[in-house]
């Protein structure tokens, strides 16, 4: 345990012990590189993520060629199609793959960024499927990025909703104890007792599905995770030297919570918040996979997953990819989890 | 031990409340009447009212519960919406397949991540360690209905070794058993490495080896025996992680288990089994936890004077 003044001598220490794991850069690139796509969705999709094509039903991740029509380097496609009989047909014709394209208009972050620039595009008539179609002929790189957004707000709302309520019962439980800590630990049981997601499923039961229902359900699932971890904290706090001394002092219990406490327990709290993060997304995916959570046309992750089991045998790109997404993600925030862990743990310096 | 025995027990009771009292409100806060849920949407007036005196929907809160705990104790969890037959029934069609698949996906767990744990010990730092733990890093990562999808894919689907969903023979069992076992066998390894380790550093072991003793005795005999009393206490709670990972896995092999039960039954909002189900696997995980905390006690006796 540090000591409750030398968190500004023992920061720099943790900082490097854990820019030193390859491991937390690992999961500092997944992170990385799901917020950019989350931030930027429009303009790394190079398609609208509800744009249907019937003509592009399930036709599977295209191929790039290196040589042009006349032998030049760059990057050509050809156009991949179904015909009216369900056959898949590939055209003769090269076009060329350019970056920085204009394209689509969009517009994100409610109205404050505006463009029709995409990261790539054909120069063409044609559409260019890096991943492949879904069932209704939908871009699915465009869809994995619109639902990095979605992924991310699930994420980020959930892991709020489980602090703003965890932390503060943990706290009041841990150093007051007493009526208000038993009774909140029996409700804390009880959450517990409907274990990991089902706790989740039972409230989208009560709730309703839909999106805004899978933040809240997810975040309630995090809930008693915090109070616990908190509250075992607060309670080996309590009974320390400067707990005492804050106390002989004078200074008000909020004070002491909030200047003297919590600041002592924030690094286990930090750690489950990376874990949860990753707990969060894996359940509002399997939420949309069971068909509880988002619902259709959003591309959410889990929910792209289910639309492609039914064609699993034919068009696997459509469940993979998603898959995919999922757990580099969920990888990339249980890494940094790991990772900050073994920094913030003193018995390892 | 008798008095810890008691103790532990008693600290059961309210949970057990409180969970009843989550199920019973569950119906009651969800949007829409409580009895039109209970009855199911095409409900005739008479059916409804007949729900309304079953279930005392027309009287006050304390007495619907009060009638609701006394239902539920003798055993009476009402009739399915769908099928119309009694919601008890259907858990007891569908329970043993659950318990069938979680037994198969625990051995799988055991015989995987307790071995992998104790090579990762033995080579500490080695590659073998880093890809066992990242290994078990990607498997609590892994979605596991992603990882049902590709198993199928890959072994049902591509080179037909398994069938690709239902239940039957053995066959049917090893894939599901599979998928369902990844997070487990991961969160095993670690924990078995993490419990080899810190043995391994014990003076006893030392001594063990300074008398000069195999390897292979003082690995198997000396440490793993001690290493394995937290491992198999984190196996026994596993196990009510499998219950809830078998609602996800059970969907996507169409698995006749309690789990496609309950998500079948919430999306045909079909109240009474979902309260019935979430009551079976919450009661389940509770009475799962009271035996392996008892067997704890039973195992080391520093447990029970605390």
């Amino acid at each position: 345990m540090s000591e409750p003044n030398s968190s500004q001598q023992t920061a720099p220490r943790w900082r490097r012990r854990l820019f030193r794991n390859p491991l937390a850069i690992a999961g500092f690139t997944f992170i990385g590189i799901f917020v950019l796509v989350a931030a930027f969705a429009p303009f790394i999709a190079p398609y609208s993520p509800v744009e249907q094509n019937l003509r592009g039903t399930y036709v599977p991740p295209m191929r790039i060629e290196l040589r042009g029509p006349e032998g030049q380097l760059g990057l050509w496609v050809r156009e991949v199609s179904r015909t009216p009989l369900g056959q898949l047909e590939v055209g003769k014709e090269l076009y060329p793959l350019r970056f920085f394209v204009r394209g689509e208009p969009w517009s994100w972050w409610g109205g404050l960024l505006k463009s029709d620039l995409h990261l790539f595009g054909v120069d063409g008539p044609i559409k260019f499927y890096l991943l492949g179609a879904d069932e209704q002929g939908r871009d699915i790189l465009s869809r994995l990025c619109y639902g990095a957004w979605i992924s991310l707000s699930i994420g980020l709302i959930a892991v709020a909703i489980g602090l703003a309520v965890g932390v503060p019962v943990g706290l009041l439980s841990g150093y007051y104890g007493g009526t208000f800590d038993l009774l909140a630990q029996r409700v804390v049981e009880v959450m517990l007792s409907f274990p990991g997601i089902l706790l989740a499923i039972v409230l989208v039961a009560t709730l309703g599905t839909g999106l805004t229902n899978v933040m809240i359900a997810v975040g309630i699932a995090a809930i008693p995770v915090y109070a616990r971890l908190v509250r075992g904290s607060v309670l080996s706090l309590r009974e320390r030297e400067f707990v005492e001394a804050g106390r002989a002092l004078g200074s008000p219990d909020a004070r002491i919570l909030l200047r003297h406490i919590l600041p002592n327990a924030l690094s286990p709290i930090i750690v489950q918040s990376s874990l949860q993060m990753a707990v969060a997304i894996l359940f509002a995916a399997g939420l949309g996979f069971l068909g509880l959570g988002a619902r259709p046309p959003e591309p959410e992750w889990g929910l792209m997953l289910a639309r492609g089991r039914e064609y699993l045998a034919t068009a696997p790109h459509v469940a993979t990819f998603p898959g995919l997404a999922i757990m580099f993600v969920a990888l990339g925030f249980n890494l940094l989890g790991d990772a900050l862990r073994d920094a913030l743990d003193p018995r390892r310096g | 031990m008798t008095t810890y025995i008691f103790r532990r027990l008693l600290t059961v009771i309210p949970t057990l409340l409180g969970v009843l009292l989550a199920v019973f409100l569950m119906v009651r806060l969800a949007p829409g009447d409580p009895a039109q849920l209970l009855a199911g949407e095409f409900a005739t007036p008479e059916a409804l009212a007949e729900i309304r005196k079953r279930f005392g929907l027309d009287q006050p809160w304390h007495v619907q519960l009060g009638l609701y705990l006394v239902n539920v104790a003798r055993g009476d969890l009402g009739e399915s919406v769908r099928t119309r037959k009694p919601v008890s029934y259907e858990l007891a069609t569908y329970f043993p397949n659950t318990l069938r698949l979680t037994l198969g996906a625990m051995l799988v767990a055991l015989l995987v991540g307790i071995p992998a744990g104790i090579v990762a010990a033995l080579r500490p730092g080695t590659v073998f360690d880093l890809l066992a733990m990242l290994g078990a890093l990607i498997g609590v990562s892994m979605p596991v209905f992603w990882f049902g999808l590709m198993a199928i894919l890959i072994f049902a689907v591509g080179l037909g070794w398994f069938p690709v969903a239902g239940t039957g023979s053995l066959w049917h069992l090893v894939l599901p058993a599979i998928t369902l076992s990844t997070g487990t066998t991961a969160i095993l390894a670690r924990m078995t490495r993490s419990a080899m380790l810190e043995v391994l550093s014990q003076d006893y072991i030392r001594t063990a080896r300074a008398k000069g003793l195999p390897g292979r005795v003082v690995v198997f005999k000396h440490a793993l025996r001690n290493a394995l009393i937290p491992v198999v206490t984190v196996a026994g709670l596993q196990f009510g992680t499998l219950l809830e990972g078998a609602v996800i896995t059970e969907t996507v092999f169409a698995w006749p288990g309690i789990g496609q039960l309950l998500v079948g039954s919430i999306l045909a909002r079909d109240y009474p089994v979902v309260q019935g189900a979430v009551l079976l696997i919450a009661v389940a995980f509770i009475l799962i936890n009271l035996v392996v905390d008892l067997l704890y006690g039973a195992i080391d006796p520093r447990i029970r004077y605390e």
